[in-house]
């Protein structure tokens, strides 16, 4: 274990690296790669990387990256790839295939905002547009979060009770090209935390099995009925992940939903990726003046945790949620999915979307500052609000 | 409720439900569409879907169709139609009948009566109709699947009681024209309805539930077994294999089976090509060299590139097949044979193998009659015939030469032995009656052919002058020119077309530098002073032209006027052909083959070969030969082997067609081109200095590959290889056809070079 | 010819088992059964990857397949793509065996060209069969840039006003180290390509011309034929390519006219065909590749 000054991208590049590599004495790894700012060094640190018995593919498009890896991935081996934005929006097709073929392949998404307009700064939309696909996802807050989430997502991938791909998640720039100090594992600790991978549905040759064809609505019906299943096992079995990672690394990789003051909270901020990182220090500032606020990370989104969501926020009167996102017609994803939580469990909690940090805009403690203020004084929840712009009157009637 | 013009639910409903069972391709869909269409040109509500999945053409479909006065809400498939529709009799069974209500409609797309199919089905009225053949008719769809999709609507007006002119009016609305709108109009008409239920009360077939258990999970990874469709189901047509009769073994004087010896040597089974041979002829050498080959010329290669070689393929079979032949029983009947030609000779082999014990008598010092002295040794030579005549020996034939037969004799040989055969083949020869007959100046070619065979004359320095068109003109014209002859002519009164030569032989005849004056008739020999060494004589000919056709078929020459000419020369060969003698027999007797004379000691006596037939042919001896001795083997010992004229078929065959497949009914253009193998002569220069064999023979079975084997399997394979499913399989000399799933596709029959594969209607 | 020997195997073992649901006739299936028989004569297996298209519909339904081997489903374009994946980890495990992509013309002349051409140009070792029945069959008959100029699909309804792309030059161009065309008109050919193929490394390309009676409206006993006249009057050369630099014609059109392929497919209608730019087009074609194959004849 060395501890090293590297970018995010460095972290995640090095944790798919050296779990491809801790497969060696089974099947191997493959994985395809394509560019695409600002994920690009992720691709490229895995290329360099001196794997013993593996391949790494510069294929012509996301599609195919992700292609190549259901391919090796349906031969047994480890897998992964890693994309952003427009270049998750083209591989979309195959990644919502990997889900449905049940292939546990892990892929870094740096999230990025989605052209047009062209901006290659943070806004989660890119991979929560992928959230219906069968895939976990996990929003990290910083780099050592997400070289620890994305060595935990291979454990909890190719756990025989899931079998289901992860998506690992930073947000663009503040987590994937920022210098900061990271503790890197030893191949050997990778090696004792990823067991050799034996994927019970791989192709084995001479075997007569057709992979994805034909389904009647019955055989449909169970094939989905099963994801349920996997994903209702995701919570517990996270927490067998997260305690053999300890155990290896000596390091917590954090909870699937991380509480912070929310003990007897009558406000908590629900939040994701790097501006929980913000928020907790506006809480922990203001707590110290007295005030009741606390606040929930939500770092795993799918499945999303409901359960412990709501336990989270059982002293709180509000709810703020801060969606670094916008879904068009819906206001922000976080805060859709925290409605349902709540629905029929506490219909007396108001739940007040924040659209915040949208387009890489910066999420500051001012600005979670503003969010406070509007939540003390808010009676009733109401349309989501657009931080740090003035709507003003409505210009088009 | 009213529903439409004509029916209401058989329950009583205010909407009617129709479900279509059909096959991919035939039109279910737009069949319920057509429906609906005409019932909401009529102001109902309607619904038209089909059940969409993976349909190909062939498989098992089926669509829906709804119609209401009152608007349709129900978006389920349907369960418990009020009819069904079945547009492939194939698919009749307990699906179409689930949950159908008591008294609704059956209708089926079927050339049968409703009453042969009612047992089936006795809660439901039933209407049929034949709308493939009326699809068909009209030209709707390909062969195998035909759109019979608006024939049944007009069947379903009629059924449902709407006026045909709603169908039509739908019809049109959706574009439909002319042989469409025919083929409804006509099932309109043509539709047979059983109107009243049998037994309304009987139990009826469940709707089908779906299993509500867990499907198999995707995280399985064992080997999954195959569909449980079985594809058989959609055929309209299938394959079976039939076999025809090759033209070659039809024409086959000697009833050889060509095809066979030919198929073998294709396989570079030389043995297995002789041991063929051998079942019908002793003496594939022989004929393999003098057989006029009528096998050839009806070959239906000729269309592609020639007549396969099989002249010379038999002498291949002959001269380096090896087969060890034996008696195939012992039998103590003795049998004797008057003459030794190749009609007694095979009778003799063929006796002999089936194990009588044969005699046989030769007039003259030995056996083989014209085979060693009536074809010269430079177109078969000696030893060809010593060899295949030493193979009918070695069956136990005992022979006794210079034993002539009379009437006298032929009664003792009658009482000595159990059957007598009289093979003396044709021993009249023909004469012209030219004047000076009888004189050195003119022989008759049989003898003049017996010299050379014993070496005793010479024709240095002559001009000589054959008269005649066959095989002993030819070789006793060529045979002059080898014994040192000045010039040799041959006159015929007809053309080359009508020469009963073998063609071949006419062409060497040339070739050696015979000149031939065709349309020339003889007329008389007049003397000329001798010039000391040797006599002159002037042969005075006419010019003849072809005039109509003669018995024979052949067109009869007709002098013409003014036209006579002298040939001058030294000796005048006569080659016009021989007769019988039947002097042996009784006065009156009538020869004719396999007769069994009668009243001679009650021994059956026969006539057999050129005796009998006059045929003239080696080939047709042998058939004749063949066929006799199976005649007597018959009456001597009451068996019934069949005495057939052509080769009989030895193949594993479903169905055996007795009919000759012309070239018509061959896929030539499946064959590539490959030139006749001619084989290699002596140049033409040498061979007048020599008797030594003209034709050297081919040197490997190459040749046979070019058989095309007509209306006979030879394995080929085509079937198999292009079968799309694989299920067309030849397990040793079977076809197998795996009916479970063949498709009927009919892609083995289009691939079939030869006409071995055909489709029947189901 | 003698294909009794691997047409024995028991149907559970042929690579296209019966009871699959292709249409009767289909190209296709011809030349899954001849692919199954050079396989087995070969003695090797393959895994097919198989994009949309009619091929995969024949795997039938979940759970049963149709295919004796290990087959894998893709997205339309990705079949290359996948293919390399599962040729990566057979290499890299020091298996054998064919990763063989068995795709439609859809799947290969339009969607799936990006990822064909970047596996050609990466030379991934795997086997890439076109069944080329120029339609998009399984939606039901629509235009691909493999449908010929004439032709009336679903999408073109007067007949197709664009020729048909010329995907081999493609192909060659990227050098590959083996590019052919068959036709399931001719098995031996057909037979010694996919020998050739099997004993290579690296990308092989193949084209088959594959009938297909329901988009091309023709009877489905003609499909051998049909293909058959397609090589015999030029329509569809059969020639192979090595490296992309040497070439060599493997069957000779023999001069029969183009005219009767049409006139029995009931796609081509008479006036919208043009046959005396068809016979140009065809000479012009069969001229150039004799050039090539002179200038640059593959001699081995």
């Amino acid at each position: 274990m060395s501890v090293q000054v590297i970018t995010g991208n460095h972290a995640a590049g090095y944790a798919l690296s050296t779990a491809g590599e801790a497969n060696r004495n089974a099947r191997g790894t493959a994985c395809g790669i394509y560019p695409i700012t600002p994920q690009t060094e992720i691709v490229e640190y895995v290329a360099k990387f001196p794997f013993s018995k593996g391949r790494v593919v510069p294929v012509e498009s996301e599609h195919s990256a992700m292609a190549v890896s259901m391919g090796a991935s349906m031969s047994g081996a480890r897998a992964f790839t890693a994309s952003s934005a427009n270049g998750l929006a083209y591989m979309a097709e195959n990644i919502m295939v990997t889900g449905y073929y049940r292939l546990p392949i892990v892929m870094v998404g740096v999230n990025r905002t989605l052209g047009p307009p062209w901006n290659i700064w943070a806004d989660q939309g890119d991979t929560l547009m992928l959230r219906d696909f069968a895939w976990l996802q996990f929003y990290c807050e910083n780099n050592q979060e997400i070289l620890d989430t994305t060595l935990l997502a291979f454990r909890l991938a190719e756990d025989r009770r899931i079998l289901l791909p992860v998506m690992t998640c930073m947000d663009a720039f503040i987590v994937s090209h920022t210098q900061m100090e990271t503790s890197l594992p030893e191949q050997a600790e990778v090696d004792r935390y990823l067991p050799d991978l034996d994927l019970p549905h791989r192709m084995h040759q001479r075997e007569a099995r057709t992979m994805g064809g034909l389904a009647w609505p019955h055989e449909g019906l169970s094939m989905r009925l099963e994801i349920d299943e996997a994903m209702k096992r995701v919570p517990a079995v996270y927490q067998e992940c997260r305690e053999s990672f300890k155990e290896v690394f000596g390091r917590d990789p954090g909870d699937m939903t991380q509480t912070f003051a929310t003990d007897d909270a009558d406000v908590v901020l629900v939040v994701s990726g790097t501006m929980a990182t913000t928020a907790r220090e506006v809480v922990r500032k203001r707590r110290a003046a007295g005030e009741k606020i606390g606040l929930v990370k939500l770092k795993m989104f799918r499945p999303y945790p409901e359960a412990a969501l709501r336990e989270a926020c059982q002293s709180a009167t509000k709810l703020a949620v801060l969606d670094r996102n916008y879904a068009a017609g819906a206001g922000g994803v976080f805060w859709q999915d925290t409605r349902a939580a709540f629905q029929g469990h506490r219909d007396d909690l108001l739940i007040q979307n924040y659209l915040t940090g949208l387009c890489g805009g910066d999420v500051t403690p001012a600005v979670i500052d503003d969010i406070l203020a509007d939540i003390a004084v808010r009676e009733e929840a109401g349309d989501p609000v657009w931080m740090g712009i003035d709507t003003g009157e409505e210009t088009l009637q | 409720m009213d529903v439409g013009a004509g029916e209401r639910s058989p329950a009583g409903d205010a909407m009617i439900e129709i479900r279509i069972h059909g096959r991919g391709g035939q039109g279910g869909v737009t069949l319920a569409k057509l429906i609906a269409t005409s019932r909401f040109l009529q102001g109902l509500s309607v619904q038209a879907f089909g059940l969409y999945a993976a349909e190909r053409s062939g498989a098992p479909i089926q669509a829906f169709c709804r119609y209401s006065e009152d608007p349709i809400t129900n978006r389920n498939l349907i369960y418990e139609p009020d009819h069904v529709i079945v547009l492939d009799p194939t698919l009749v069974g307990k699906v179409i009948m689930a949950g159908l209500k008591a008294g609704g409609w059956i209708l089926i797309n079927s050339p049968q009566q409703p009453d042969e199919l009612a047992e089936q089905f006795p809660r439901n009225r039933l209407a049929t109709v034949d709308a493939t053949t009326i699809a068909r008719d009209n030209n709707l769809g390909t062969r195998s699947v035909p759109i019979v999709n608006t024939a049944l609507a007009g069947a379903v007006a009629r059924m449902l009681g709407f006026p045909l002119r709603e169908v039509s009016a739908a019809l049109e609305h959706l574009g439909f024209k002319g042989a469409n709108l025919a083929a409804a109009a006509r099932a309109y008409d043509e539709v047979r309805l059983l109107e009243s239920p049998r037994d309304i009360g009987a139990a009826a077939e469940q709707a089908t539930q779906s299993s509500m258990g867990r499907g198999p999970s995707l995280l399985e990874g064992a080997g999954a077994a195959m569909p449980a469709i079985k594809t058989g189901q959609w055929a309209s047509e299938q394959p079976h294999r039939q076999q025809m009769i090759p033209p070659c073994n039809h024409i086959c004087p000697a009833g050889n089976d060509v095809q066979g010896f030919l198929n073998a040597l294709a396989h570079k089974e030389t043995d297995k090509a002789l041991e063929v041979l051998l079942r019908s002829t002793p003496f594939p050498s022989i004929c393999g060299r003098a057989c006029p080959a009528p096998c050839m010329e009806s070959c239906n290669r000729i269309e592609i590139d020639g007549a396969v070689n099989v002249r010379q393929m038999e002498r291949y079979a002959g001269d380096h097949g090896q087969v060890t032949i034996e008696p195939l029983a012992e039998r103590d009947e003795r049998v004797a044979i008057v003459g030794s030609g190749p009609a007694g000779l095979t009778a003799a082999y063929h006796l002999a193998r089936f194990g009588y014990q044969v005699t046989v008598f030769e007039s003259g010092p030995e056996i083989g009659g014209l085979l060693r002295s009536g074809i010269p040794e430079f177109r078969l030579p000696e030893k060809v015939v010593a060899h295949e005549i030493d193979r009918i020996l070695s069956l136990g034939v005992a022979v006794e030469t210079d034993h002539q037969i009379d009437r006298q004799t032929l009664l003792n040989l009658a009482r000595e032995h159990d059957a007598v055969l009289v093979a003396t083949g044709l021993q009249e020869q023909r004469d012209l009656r030219l004047g000076l007959d009888g004189t050195e100046a003119v022989v008759q070619g049989i003898d003049f052919l017996d010299h050379v065979h014993r070496e005793s004359v010479r024709v240095d320095g002559e001009d000589v002058v054959v008269i005649g068109g066959g095989n002993t003109a030819m070789d006793a014209a060529r045979s002059a020119l080898r014994l040192g002859a000045e010039s040799v002519r041959v006159v015929y009164r007809r053309t080359r077309n009508e020469m009963p030569a073998i063609a071949e032989e006419i062409d060497e005849t040339i070739e050696e530098g015979v000149a031939i004056d065709y349309l020339t008739q003889p007329v008389a020999l007049h003397d000329d002073p001798s010039d000391g060494i040797r006599r002159h004589y002037r042969l005075a000919c006419r010019r003849m032209e072809l005039g109509e056709p003669d018995e024979s078929g052949r067109r009869s020459p007709v002098e013409i006027p003014d036209s006579d000419f002298e040939l001058a020369c030294h000796r005048v060969i006569l080659a016009l052909g021989q007769s019988p003698d039947v002097s042996v027999f009784p006065e009156g007797t009538e020869v004719r083959e396999d007769n069994q004379l009668l009243g001679l000691l009650e021994t059956p006596v026969f006539a057999v070969g050129d005796l009998a037939t006059g045929d003239g042919t080696v080939a047709g001896a042998i058939g004749s030969g063949r066929r006799s001795a199976t005649h007597i083997h018959n009456v001597l010992s009451g068996d019934h082997v069949n005495i057939t004229e052509h080769a009989e078929a030895l193949r594993d065959v479903d169905i055996w067609r007795d009919e000759v497949i012309r070239a018509d009914a061959m896929k030539l253009h499946l064959f590539e081109r490959q030139p006749v193998a001619e084989g290699e002569s002596l140049a033409v220069a040498e061979r007048r200095s020599t008797f030594d064999e003209v034709h050297m023979g081919l040197e490997d079975t190459a040749e046979a590959s070019r058989c095309l084997s007509c209306g006979v399997c030879n394995e080929c394979d085509y079937c198999a290889t292009y079968c799309p499913e694989g299920v067309l399989k030849r397990v040793g000399h079977r076809l197998e056809f795996d009916y479970s799933y063949c498709k009927g596709c009919g892609v083995c029959v289009a691939e079939c070079p030869r006409n071995v594969i055909f489709m029947s209607h189901l | 010819m003698n294909a009794t020997a691997a047409t024995n195997l028991h149907p559970d073992e042929c690579l296209l088992r019966p009871g699959n649901t292709n249409c009767g006739g289909c190209g296709m299936s011809i030349g899954l059964t001849m692919l199954g028989r050079a396989l087995a004569e070969a003695g090797d297996t393959c895994t097919l990857v198989i994009p949309a298209c009619c091929g995969i519909v024949t795997a039938g339904a979940f759970p049963t397949t149709s295919y004796a081997v290990p087959t894998i489903a893709t997205t339309f374009a990705s079949s290359a793509a996948v293919a390399s994946g599962v040729a990566s980890i057979r290499d890299i495990n020091n298996e054998s065996g064919q990763v063989i992509c068995w795709a439609g013309d859809g799947g290969t002349y339009d969607i799936g060209l990006g990822t064909l051409s970047a596996a050609a140009e990466r030379n991934e070792n795997i086997i890439y069969i076109c069944y080329d029945n120029e339609i998009y069959g399984n939606t039901g008959g629509q235009r691909s840039s493999a449908t010929p100029a004439g032709a009336r699909t679903t999408t073109t309804p007067w007949g197709k006003s664009e020729g048909k792309k010329d995907i081999m030059s493609i192909m060659a161009a990227h050098r590959i180290p083996y590019a052919a065309t068959m036709s399931v008109a001719h098995p031996e050919d057909f037979a010694r390509k996919m020998s050739i193929a099997l004993s290579m490394q690296g990308m092989r390309f193949l084209l088959l011309h594959s009938p297909c009676p329901t988009g091309w409206k023709s009877e489905p006993q003609d499909s051998v034929e049909l293909v058959r006249l397609a090589v015999a009057s030029g329509l569809f050369p059969v020639y192979e390519v090595y490296d992309g630099a040497t070439y060599r014609i493997n069957i000779e059109p023999d001069g029969t006219d183009p005219a009767e392929y049409f006139r029995r497919q009931r796609r081509f209608k008479d006036d919208e065909i043009d046959l005396d730019v068809t016979r140009r087009d065809c000479a012009d074609r069969m001229q150039l590749l004799k050039a090539l194959a002179a200038l640059y004849p593959r001699t081995a």
